[in-house]
């Protein structure tokens, strides 16, 4: 017993001079994008701590703090965001001493007017899951064309008749959804934290009380889409009918159309039957919000 | 499962995900790389076409860029300067992105160019990028912007040209003497050295003037990266006015027609024409930059080619040369003519004949004096024309002429009878 604890002491002391020697090296200068890459990678799960630890820091300051396994999740999700953009920042700003170049670069983060999309429902396992779609939307396009799919259930062929897509934009649809089902949902689910059990709970819930799980989805995805929605200002903004039917008509801001429209349910409404499929489909569509790709 | 534990394996799971990512080789060749500027989404750079650019101008500051596959996985950015410009490439397994962003009091710009790995210029670039690194001593390379681009590509040139020199000069002291007297050997290194000057000279001007159409190229290159800037940000300005004020006339235009119903329609559409055709103008403009910068990358990476086969060529002289030192086993100055001879064994050469005649009233003397200041042997006479032999002059004969013309004495010379 006596010796278990010792050892289990030992090996604790032994791993807490490991860290230090680490963190000795990250404030060291760096002067080769391979050395950045090598140090970083051994130090992963010092800086994802770091940077959970500011972000949390940071939401207590700004009195969006809990005590809860929610709240944990949340910090460590938007740390292990920073950590990914600074391996790929990092490697050109050498020479430099990678802790210091990493708490500017969180601190820049924190800096901007929102930095993250906080809203307490959006904890929750169904929060969680369309803030997670919705926000590897912004940097994923495989995501963004899986959204029409979440909210809608369309498949490719819906998707290109609905955004008036041309044949060789069709292409990129069919191979943005055959990724996302085989890698990409998988990967933004894991990301969340969202596991199988939730997962399956959460279609139980679609199943027994479809009208309340897709009126409560419609809320939580409102908030995540006005966080995300944001581009250059004025660039892509919300649009009335006819300056979308001027779009479809004239075939231009094709970007602009698949981008705006899977960000925003209101101009879905606006734009409806603009594209090639919306004539023949009549009714205006509604969230229904598929769990599954 | 506890609470704790459930963190616990959602913080493993991130990391692991994490060092997955390690791997950034998996982007499909064939999809577009997605531009990001401060986190949002500005645009696509085709992956395959050559030199795909873009260009974004932005009302806000830039603070990072970021490239992205279609599944969101980074494949790499860049920290933009609070002020100014900055310069970086993002390699993609074989391929690679040109970024360029600047930062200013209105707002910030960005252009990314898609070098797809085959390309000439790419090749040519490589080449010398490694000529530069084997060359010269390493700075921080993603600090180099274009100029320091440009003063490591004049570096490495320099230091090329020396090699050559270095090179040139070894062969001429070891292959220009060729006569067949041991006496006339020993006075021959002088000669040698005097004609191998004149070769030397004669090097260092072509060389120079290589490199100053080089650095010409390079100048224009830059420029032409300048103006295609320029002319990128004003289209794409121009643009962004184009598709909010296609929008608004659309919407005025049917105010208009309402109001005066009896204007006639030309007068309605001549906005949208305006703008249509400004907007076209641009584009040609924008397109004729890009063809002058296509012929100018043409011509530069066919200068240094030609300048690296050049240096080559020089590289396997000196090469033959150091070999032949190093088979050579007496030291001194006697080594040299050792080399000579064995060169002589394999080349045997002529010496070379010309014909002079001297300004009338020149002495006997100060005539030998100057066959003996040429290392020259004086051969027939005939009707007033000096036949003289020396080793074979470095320059071409015609040249050879030229330089003895000049001389004082000297009243014509030339080579037959
Ligand atoms: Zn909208
Ligand atoms: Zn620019």
């Amino acid at each position: 017993m006596g010796l278990t604890r010792m050892h289990h002491t030992l090996s604790k002391s032994h791993a807490m001079a490991d860290r230090t020697t680490t963190v000795n090296r990250l404030e060291e200068v760096v002067s080769t994008s391979e050395e950045f890459d090598q140090i970083v990678l051994q130090a992963l799960p010092i800086l994802l701590d770091r940077a959970t630890g500011y972000t949390k820091r940071f939401l207590r300051e700004t009195g969006q703090w809990n005590d809860d396994i929610e709240h944990e999740k949340f910090a460590l999700r938007w740390g292990s965001e920073y950590l990914e953009r600074f391996r790929m920042c990092g490697r050109s700003e050498v020479p430099c001493r990678p802790l210091f170049l990493f708490d500017s670069l969180v601190a820049k983060q924190h800096s901007k007017p929102e930095p993250f999309c906080y809203h307490p429902d959006l904890l929750r396992p169904l929060g969680r899951f369309l803030d997670g779609l919705v926000a590897r939307a912004v940097v994923s396009r495989d995501a963004l064309i899986a959204l029409y799919r979440h909210s809608y259930g369309w498949g490719p062929g819906e998707v290109i008749a609905v955004t008036g897509l041309n044949g060789l934009e069709s292409q990129r649809i069919y191979k943005n959804f055959r990724r996302w089902r085989e890698s990409g949902w998988q990967r933004t689910m894991k990301e969340m934290g969202l596991t199988n059990t939730e997962l399956t709970e959460l279609g139980n819930q679609q199943q027994r009380h479809r009208q309340r799980f897709n009126g409560e989805a419609e809320r939580l995805i409102r908030v995540a889409q006005a966080h995300y929605r944001k581009s250059e200002p004025d660039h892509y903004p919300c649009l009335s009918r006819s300056q979308w039917a001027d779009m479809f008509a004239q075939g231009y801001g094709c970007d602009y159309r698949i981008w705006h429209l899977a960000l925003c349910l209101d101009c879905m409404q606006t734009a409806w039957g603009l594209g090639t499929g919306g004539s023949a489909a009549g009714e205006k569509p509604r969230l229904e919000l598929q769990v599954r790709p | 499962m506890s609470q704790e534990e459930d963190v616990d394996t959602y913080r493993s799971r991130l990391l692991e995900s994490l060092s997955e990512r390690s791997d950034r080789s998996n982007r499909d060749a064939s999809d577009p790389i997605q531009v990001y500027v401060n986190e949002r989404r500005v645009g696509e750079l085709e992956g395959t076409g050559l030199g795909a650019r873009l260009h974004v101008q932005c009302v806000d500051h830039i603070d990072m860029v970021y490239l992205r596959t279609e599944e969101g996985i980074l494949l790499g950015g860049l920290t933009a300067p609070e002020s100014g410009f900055r310069t970086d490439r993002v390699r993609l397994s074989s391929d690679t992105v040109e970024l360029c962003v600047h930062n200013a009091g209105q707002g910030g710009s960005l252009s990314a160019v898609f070098i797809p790995a085959a390309s000439v210029w790419s090749r040519a670039w490589k080449t010398l990028a490694g000529l530069a690194d084997r060359l010269t001593v390493r700075g921080p390379e993603p600090a180099l912007g274009y100029g320091m681009r440009a003063v490591v590509f004049a570096q490495a040139l320099t230091a090329i040209a020396v090699v050559g020199l270095v090179a040139d000069r070894m062969t001429i002291w070891t292959t220009s003497d060729r006569t067949s007297t041991p006496v006339l050997q020993t006075a021959a290194l002088p000669m040698a050295s005097i004609a191998g000057a004149t070769r030397l000279e004669q090097q260092l001007d072509e060389l120079a003037r290589m490199q100053a159409k080089v650095e010409d190229v390079l100048g224009s290159q830059q420029k032409g990266m300048a103006q295609l800037h320029q002319a990128m940000a004003k289209l794409s300005s121009t643009q962004e006015t184009l598709e909010s004020n296609v929008l608004t006339v659309k919407e005025e235009k049917e105010e208009i027609e309402k109001r005066l119903e009896t204007v006639s329609r030309e007068t309605d559409h001549r906005p949208t024409r305006q703008i249509a055709s400004r907007g076209r103008g641009e584009q040609e403009q924008l397109e004729a930059a890009i063809k002058n910068l296509t012929a100018d990358n043409d011509r530069l990476s066919k200068e240094v080619v030609s300048l690296e086969e050049h240096n080559q060529a020089l590289k396997t002289k000196l090469q033959a040369t150091v070999m032949a030192a190093s088979r050579s086993v007496d030291p001194g100055p006697e080594r040299l003519l050792k080399m000579a001879d064995s060169l002589q064994a394999t080349q045997q050469q002529a010496p070379f004949l010309f014909w002079v005649t001297f300004s009338d009233g020149t002495s006997q003397e100060s005539i030998d004096k100057w066959v003996h200041e040429i290392k020259g042997y004086k051969g027939a006479l005939n009707e007033g024309w000096q036949e003289v032999r020396i080793v074979p002059p470095a320059v071409p004969p015609d040249r050879f002429l030229e330089q003895i013309k000049g001389d004082k004495i000297v009243k014509a010379a030339r080579i037959g009878q």
